[in-house]
């Protein structure tokens, strides 16, 4: 019984969200002390849906964002944090990894503007997706590194001396062996992308309109329907991880 | 036959690897003997090319490793854990060596192997089902089964109960001599090095002793075999007198 209250009053409150968000993203005219917004329109769903509209292309530019910083940073740190795991010198190159999150991702961006303004890179996708990695990248090399314990070095290091080549040992041996890292750091990675907003503000200087960019933008507009309706845009890639691993997160409650 | 010559490691100022020579001839084990720390990790490892010597030469046949890679030297080394790969079945990891060298018949030379190890019933099982000795005995199996130049045994049976370690002590004495397998066999067992060894060498701060015969080994007190002879001989003398 008690088990049932808990999931009941977890599965509403992640629920709750995009109820809210969807009335406001159909509704119109919604003021206080109405109960229920006095129009219902489908006109913004409609805009996202078809032709060129704001919306289609920040959703379109901040799926290709994270998909290029998800994929290379989880490649980058794979490869990386096995060269740290093997260094003399480990904690020193760990100590750089953390060395983006000490410094909080504000200040970061403050400090690494003046390089992509330099470069030509400011207001420009590649200059976001750049400065995205500087924040993705130490994440999975930290990540990867409860992966490369002493037991896993010791079996590639068999592999190689029952005469497997490097890339026949990547294949058959490590990414079997790291398949559901891989997969957490891929989404984690895609997921600090989706949601970043500081580095892109900074460095997109308003011309790279992700949809967290666009969000902010509405909301200071005060068009709550379009800042509804990319909020649950923003909202949706968490709710499918969610959906996609339910048996576990509702199984320990 | 394996030859090393003059070979020296050093950690930092700590010289784990002295001037290390010797001769091992096709299908001859030689057991080595020495404490934790003398350096026998290290030994096999730099003759398997896994660690890099700061000098001294390793040859096969009269052909130097030292450019080879662990991959092409045909040396296998074997630590105290079994090391196999988790995510396979006992028949992949038998099957891996074979695989890796697209070898043909592996179907049938891996259900031999698994006849000759006992095996058979467990084949398809995950290592994380069998038993300490099970395990022990798959990694001996994936590492003979396509027949390498050289075995290299890091104490492969020291985490084994007594029971289980005699049986695989006599497994491998089998195996040894049916396929002829070529072994540097490391161990700080006393009675397994004497059981195991066509030759013998004792391992103390980085230097290896090679004895010319299994008397002088048993002769040499540094080697410890007198005393374990000694023990023996009282506990008998002992049951003997027992009313």
């Amino acid at each position: 019984m008690g088990r049932k209250i808990l999931t009941a009053i977890l599965a509403t409150a992640i629920l709750l969200p995009f109820l809210f968000f969807g009335m406001l993203s159909v509704g119109q005219a919604w003021f206080y002390p109405s109960v229920l917004p006095q129009r219902f329109t489908l006109a913004n769903w409609q805009e996202l849906l078809a032709g060129q509209s704001e919306l289609q292309v920040s959703l379109l530019l901040s799926v290709i964002l994270g998909l290029g910083v998800a994929i290379l940073s989880t490649v980058a740190g794979f490869v990386i944090s096995r060269e740290i795991a093997r260094a003399k010198y480990k904690n020193r190159w760990l100590l750089l990894a953390y060395w983006p999150f000490v410094l909080s991702p504000v200040v970061l961006a403050i400090l690494v503007q003046r390089f992509f303004l330099l470069t030509g890179m400011s207001g420009e996708v590649i200059g976001v997706l750049l400065g995205q990695l500087i924040l993705a990248f130490p994440f999975a090399v930290i990540f990867f590194q409860s992966f490369w314990s002493h037991e896993v070095l010791q079996l590639e290091q068999q592999s190689q001396t029952l005469g497997a080549t490097a890339v026949y040992t990547l294949q058959k041996v490590l990414l079997p062996l790291a398949r559901p890292l891989l997969l957490i750091c891929f989404f984690q990675t895609f997921l600090i992308s989706w949601f970043e907003y500081g580095l892109t503000q900074f460095i997109g200087v308003g011309k790279v309109k992700t949809l967290p960019i666009l969000v902010f933008k509405y909301v200071n507009e005060a068009n709550s329907s379009h800042a509804a309706l990319a909020s649950l845009l923003i909202m949706l890639p968490p709710a499918l991880l969610l959906w996609t691993n339910k048996k576990f997160i509702f199984r320990g409650i | 036959m394996l030859t090393i010559e003059n070979l020296h490691k050093t950690y930092h100022t700590h010289t784990v690897l002295h001037q290390v020579t010797l001769e091992l001839p096709l299908g001859q084990v030689l057991a080595v003997l020495g404490r934790s720390g003398c350096g026998k990790t290290t030994l096999l490892k730099t003759v398997a090319g896994l660690l890099v010597p700061d000098a001294g030469s390793i040859n096969w046949a009269g052909a130097s490793m030292e450019a080879a890679p662990p991959r092409n030297r045909e040396m296998v080394y074997l630590s105290q854990e079994p090391l196999l790969f988790p995510h396979l079945s006992v028949f992949e990891n038998i099957a891996y060596g074979l695989r890796v060298r697209k070898e043909a018949e592996v179907q049938a030379k891996v259900e031999r192997m698994l006849q000759e190890l006992e095996l058979q019933e467990h084949a398809q099982k995950k290592p994380a089902q069998l038993s300490g000795g099970q395990r022990q005995r798959v990694a001996f199996g994936r590492a003979i089964i396509f027949l390498p130049r050289v075995l290299l045994l890091d104490e492969p049976f020291a985490s084994l109960d007594a029971q289980t370690r005699a049986s695989m002590q006599q497994l491998f004495l089998r195996l040894a001599r049916k396929y002829s397998i070529t072994a540097l066999f490391v161990t700080h067992d006393v009675k397994e090095a004497l059981l195991i060894g066509d030759r013998f060498a004792y391992m103390a701060a980085g230097k290896l002793r090679i004895y010319t015969s299994g008397e002088a080994f048993m002769e040499d007190p540094t080697t410890g075999v007198r005393d374990e002879l000694a023990f023996w001989n009282s506990i008998n003398h002992k049951i003997t007198n027992l009313p």
